[in-house]
């Protein structure tokens, strides 16, 4: 053969002549369908945002989670104030605590109650410093139906009685009130946040990894082993989680954080032991298994370089659902009084110390709710949109 | 059919007692007996309570009474609350129970599916939106909190409902609805994304393009389809609700077993646990049974395949 008769053809014969659109991979393809997802985005901003106040939040306040007041407690978020003079406005707590505030709503000081008069239902309130001296009149609050009053109590100021309030202002010094122990419950909450989070995060991670672990054996291995540990499985799932819960927290004794976490962690993997093995059932006669197989890939690599990697998608929806469900679960351990102990607070056992005096402060209860059901909508809204966007069955559509 | 029904029974019994042997040795495995307290007890006096409630025996003999009380129904005494056994606890206290958590169910059964099936025909109408809505704050808000803004508003400041116990008929509505709201909410969700699925599917066009009338489209054939999920998701949450809640029968005062769940764990007073939770994985047991034979009613498929296994 001559060499010579053989010429190169010209290369854009052989180059498609239209520019192809890139090849998207799995994850590329998830995340644009996730970035459409309004919902979703939203979701992810607010987990975002959340997960940024808890590890960051505290470093911007100057005083820590437990540091009580007694003199300033039950402030609620938003005071009545009634002016005595120009510049010097009074606030009268629930419990007959008279704290001097000014204009913008700080705190200043609290008036010491100095005489009380019980036939006339008068008590005396002085501030030394500014030698001011206001008698608070409650008596319309024990006449029957107030004597048609509409107000409960009144200031004798300088002989005038002050019948109106000045204003009603939003609490500088405390923004989300304060607690039974005058303790800020905005530095609560979002320290709360901190203990919410991290024990629903670890949680869920063991959760992950034992679930993955044990339900991709359970379903690569198949037969009598598969049987045997899916029943396991089973009776552990007919127990009533919150007892074992329970008993796990009792049983580890100190209620602290790890506590927590182990108790959630040891029980909750169930559900993603069983979504897993049902994954590897449906993945493991597929044949890039059986070309591993044949290359003499030893079980170990095909169930964590082949089979897992191609049950991420739903393993992470899974996931991102379970995290509320863990902040949920430690929420309501916190609220019968198992949480973490005091003075660490987790947004359930902050609602359970609301409880208690509910009627009169609600916020204390309004607060830490508000950011359980703030955190649980942003990973619902976010897990409803990854399992849009990484859910196979729902891709043909 | 029957053969299948049979041998689940004998299997479900048999997880009932492998629950109660779980729990068994767990609770044991706590540190401290029932009669531990902070002032100490004599020890004489502490010997003969251990005599008396057998609890100086060795474990597998005593694990060997109470299975043996198991199987004729005797749950043992109770070793908190003297002189009262565990079949009266749960005798005062199930009913209480088993009526808020029946209430519950109903409400969720009579008020989640059809909203959901409205709110999957109208698909991103505003009453889906609305639904939704309502379905997906009813996720987020724990049942705790329900069950403090029912009590704030309506028993305190309102006045229209008795803060707690169940003398009225009034007075259920507050732990009905507490207890409900959470499964209520994801009840009305799954029906409407499973009815969503079911639609698309190629049966429903067969069955309107055959001219049905869209009721019976709807009705006869994408409902019963539908609700499959449904189904499995009620039978367990159904056991929960009838066993009770410990939030909710805290916060309005039901005097029901729920209570005993946390106070029996902490006294350490073993056959009050072991009850409670017999008598939770015995109802849950039940309940997948029930599911199971019900799917077998419902769809054929599955009962082709379970008969040719």
């Amino acid at each position: 053969m001559d060499s010579s008769k053989f010429t190169f053809i010209d290369k854009s014969v052989t180059e498609i002549p239209e520019k192809m659109r890139p090849s998207l991979t799995y994850w590329q393809d998830a995340w644009r369908r996730l970035k459409n997802h309004k919902m979703a985005m939203a979701g992810l901003v607010g987990v975002v945002i959340i997960v940024m106040i808890a590890v960051f939040g505290p470093f911007f306040f100057s005083k820590s989670y437990s540091d009580q007041n007694l003199d300033y407690a039950n402030v609620p978020p938003r005071l009545t104030i009634y002016q005595l003079e120009e510049g010097y406005n009074v606030f009268l707590t629930r419990d007959y605590k008279l704290l001097q505030v000014s204009d913008k709503g700080e705190i200043i000081s609290r008036l010491k109650r100095t005489k009380t008069d019980p036939i006339k239902k008068h008590y005396t309130y002085e501030d030394k410093e500014s030698g001011i001296s206001v008698v608070l009149d409650f008596s319309y609050n024990l006449l029957p139906d107030k004597m048609g009053y509409p107000y409960d109590y009144t200031f004798i100021y300088g002989g005038e009685e002050i019948i109106n309030p000045l204003k009603k202002v939003g609490n500088r010094t405390y923004p989300f009130g304060s607690d039974i122990l005058g303790r800020d419950l905005m530095i609560r909450v979002v320290y709360g946040a901190r203990i919410s989070l991290t024990v629903a995060l670890v949680a869920s991670l063991v959760n992950l990894f034992i679930g993955v672990v044990y339900g991709s054996a359970a379903g690569y291995e198949g037969g009598r082993t598969d049987t045997v540990m899916m029943r396991f499985v089973d009776i552990l799932n007919s127990i009533p989680l919150v007892l074992y819960v329970i008993l796990i927290m009792v049983v580890v004794g100190n209620r602290g954080l790890w506590t927590m976490i182990i108790a959630l962690g040891s029980v909750y993997w169930v559900v993603m032991a069983r979504l897993v093995r049902g994954q590897v059932l449906s993945l493991k006669n597929q044949e890039f298994v059986l070309a591993a197989q044949a290359l003499g890939v030893s079980k170990r690599q095909i169930i964590f370089r082949h089979l897992i990697p191609n049950a991420m998608g739903p393993i992470i929806v899974s996931m991102t659902m379970m995290i509320p469900s863990a902040v949920f679960t430690e929420a309501f351990i916190g609220f019968i009084g198992l949480g973490v102990s005091a003075p660490m607070a987790s947004w359930g056992t902050l609602a359970n110390d609301a409880l208690s005096g509910l009627l009169s402060y609600p916020y204390q209860l309004f607060f830490p709710s508000l950011a359980i059901a703030l955190t649980m909508l942003s990973f619902n809204f976010l897990g409803d949109g990854l399992r849009d966007a990484l859910d196979p069955r729902l891709r043909k559509g | 059919m029957r053969n299948y029904f049979i041998r689940r029974l004998i299997y479900s019994l048999l997880t009932v007692l492998m629950i109660a042997t779980v729990t068994f040795f767990m609770m044991h495995s706590i540190p401290g007996g029932p009669f531990t307290r902070e002032k100490p007890v004599p020890p004489e006096i502490m010997r003969v309570l251990n005599e008396k409630y057998k609890l100086d025996q060795p474990l597998y003999m005593q694990y060997l009474d109470y299975m043996k009380g198991l199987v004729t129904f005797n749950l043992g005494p109770s070793f908190s609350k003297v002189g009262i056994s565990v079949n009266d606890l749960i005798v005062e206290g199930f009913p209480q129970t088993a009526k808020v958590g029946f209430l519950a169910a109903l409400l969720i059964i009579i008020m989640g599916v059809p909203f959901g099936i409205i709110s999957a025909l109208k698909q991103n109408r505003p009453i889906d939106y609305i639904v939704m809505f309502m379905a997906t704050l009813g996720v987020t808000i724990p049942s705790f909190v329900i069950a403090s803004l029912i009590i704030y508003f309506f028993a305190g400041k309102l006045g229209w409902i008795p803060p707690f116990g169940l003398s009225t008929m009034g007075s259920y509505i507050g732990p009905v609805v507490a207890l409900a709201g959470y499964s209520l909410s994801f009840v009305t969700r799954l029906t409407r994304s499973s009815m969503l699925e079911v639609l698309r599917q190629d049966y429903v066009r067969t069955a309107r393009a055959n001219g049905l009338r869209e009721l019976s489209v709807i009705g006869k054939h994408a409902v019963k389809n539908a609700l499959i999920p449904v189904i499995t998701y009620m039978g367990p949450t159904i056991a929960a609700l009838m066993t009770g809640s410990f939030v909710v029968e805290r916060i309005f005062a039901i005097p029901g077993i729920g209570r005993y769940f946390v106070e029996s764990v902490s006294n350490r007073d073993y056959t009050v646990i072991m009850g409670i939770t017999v008598i939770y994985a015995a109802f849950y047991v039940l309940m997948v049974l029930l599911v199971d034979m019900a799917y077998a009613l419902i769809d054929p498929r599955i009962r082709f395949e379970k008969e040719s296994k």
